[in-house]
């Protein structure tokens, strides 16, 4: 455990070495709800202007279990792009500064995530911006972006197979009792493989609603959370944002914002792509199955004592019941 | 007094959601704590219902595997019984069923056992709904 305080003092120290100034933290706060990483807001005074900086530390265990240098990579590599992310400062692997360790980003003000209070105009504005910034990035050259610095770069016909495979071995690995539905889940996928990638694109990873920053005007400021960023099938991306976890009470509404036929027409537009029926149907069961795996893994770390994050608990146990009631929503009857 | 464990942690639960937690000063600890609030509600059904939906599992399992199993160490699984009624042990039980259950829903798709497959299907339905968690909105 680490305290407020001494994050504050580990941050006033570092940041003063590294811009060669006085800096003073005037104000922080804990974030809830940061599930791979500790995140915090803090003011800083620097040579006696004031600043906003967001601090993510790695806990000793997350829900994601991922490289922070791919994360700060995917944000370094995005921010000179028309893709809305917060600037990236600082990356320190030195554990000796903060027990553990860190990335520090500029904090971008003005800005909300939860949509709970916007009205359908303002949702409907929304989800068409958050389309047609996730078409942007399915259209991008990652190596032209520099990203095959960072991660793999998959053939075009691996890219589901890769995908698959990795996600089932977390399954294995981290699972505390026998999951009959996502192995049954993980077969129909292997029996179905899709046809190969229209184009090798950024997949953000965890593109949904609550994952992203927006401003009272309802314009989106920076896509958050790019640890599972990888290369690879841009329908992804578009399924994953798509799934019913993330609807709420709103079913028809795909992240609570855009009809379903409405956010791809968007993102199709956007990225030059075409959305395959039969593709995105298995993109879209692979997705749940990729959450399973996540909750699964989240459920472990609690249970063994790694983490002690009530998220890891409540994602473990409510997120794997309501996507496993997905799946099966998925799967009903298909004897294919 | 013997305590009804369910109705003390939905007790607790209420305590922290309704009296404790506007007390907090921080966003982060509100939203935490409201998290803990439902989390202990979840786990006050699990108390209350969760052996007796275990159990159902169980029998629902054994019916179904009654039907299939052939093999010695099958039969092995399927024959042994549940002596004592913690939730670690009737777990244990549920896992094991759980693992035969995968086994042969794996074997009912390579070999077209329709009627296995159905009502391997039809069971993972009721179970999901069985321990669809309501207590956390």
């Amino acid at each position: 455990m680490i305290s407020l305080q001494e994050v504050s003092q580990a941050a006033e120290k570092f940041l003063g070495d590294r811009w060669q100034c006085p800096v003073q933290v005037t104000d922080i706060r804990k974030i809830f709800g940061g599930a791979s990483r500790e995140t915090y807001r803090l003011e800083v005074s620097v040579d006696g202007e004031s600043r906003g900086l967001i601090l993510r530390r790695d806990p000793p265990s997350s829900l994601i279990d991922t490289e922070r240098e791919l994360e700060f990579g995917a944000y370094a590599r995005v921010y000179p792009t028309d893709i809305p992310v917060p600037e990236p400062l600082f990356l320190e692997n030195d554990t000796s500064v903060m027990q553990q360790p860190f990335s520090i980003m500029a904090a971008i003000d003005d800005c909300m995530t939860d949509v709970a209070g916007l009205s359908t105009e303002q949702r409907d504005q929304l989800g068409r911006e958050k389309y047609e910034i996730l078409g942007r990035l399915a259209s991008k050259d990652p190596l032209a972006l520099g990203f095959a610095e960072l991660m793999p770069v998959p053939r075009l016909e691996h890219c589901a197979a890769e995908q698959l495979a990795y996600w089932e071995s977390v399954i294995i690995d981290d699972e505390i009792h026998p999951q009959p539905i996502a192995r049954a889940a993980v077969r129909w996928l292997k029996r179905h493989m899709p046809p190969p990638a229209q184009k090798l694109s950024v997949v953000h990873g965890d593109y949904r609603t609550g994952n992203f920053l927006f401003n009272s005007a309802a314009q989106i400021t920076g896509i958050l959370d790019w640890e599972m960023c990888h290369l690879g099938d841009p329908l992804e991306d578009l399924a994953w944002s798509m799934d019913p976890l993330w609807r709420g009470d709103e079913v028809n509404l795909a992240g609570k914002l855009l009809a379903d036929d409405e956010a791809i027409k968007t993102w199709e537009k956007a990225s030059g792509l075409t959305c395959d029926p039969d593709a995105f149907r298995w993109w879209r069961i692979f997705v749940a199955v990729k959450a399973v795996a996540i909750w699964i893994s989240s459920s472990e770390d609690f249970e063994k004592g790694q983490g002690k994050d009530t998220i890891l608990a409540l994602a473990g146990w409510v997120m794997t019941d309501r996507q496993n009631r997905i799946l099966l929503s998925y799967l009903n009857g298909d004897k294919s | 007094m013997i305590p009804l464990p369910d109705q003390s942690l939905r007790n607790l639960s209420q305590r922290l959601l309704v009296s404790l937690l506007p007390e907090f000063g921080s966003e982060y600890a509100v939203s935490d704590a409201a998290s803990l609030g439902l989390l202990m509600n979840a786990l006050a059904d699990e108390l209350a219902e969760g052996i007796q939906r275990r159990l159902e599992d169980i029998e629902e399992m054994k019916v179904i595997l009654a039907g299939c199993v052939t093999l010695e160490e099958e039969r092995a699984i399927m024959a042994a019984d549940i002596t004592i009624y913690t939730m670690k042990s009737v777990n244990g039980r549920h896992d094991e069923l759980t693992r035969l259950i995968i086994a042969w829903h794996e074997k009912s798709e390579a070999e077209d056992l329709l009627d296995v497959n159905e009502a391997i299907w039809r069971y993972l339905h009721r179970h999901a709904e069985r321990h669809a968690i309501t207590a956390v909105p």
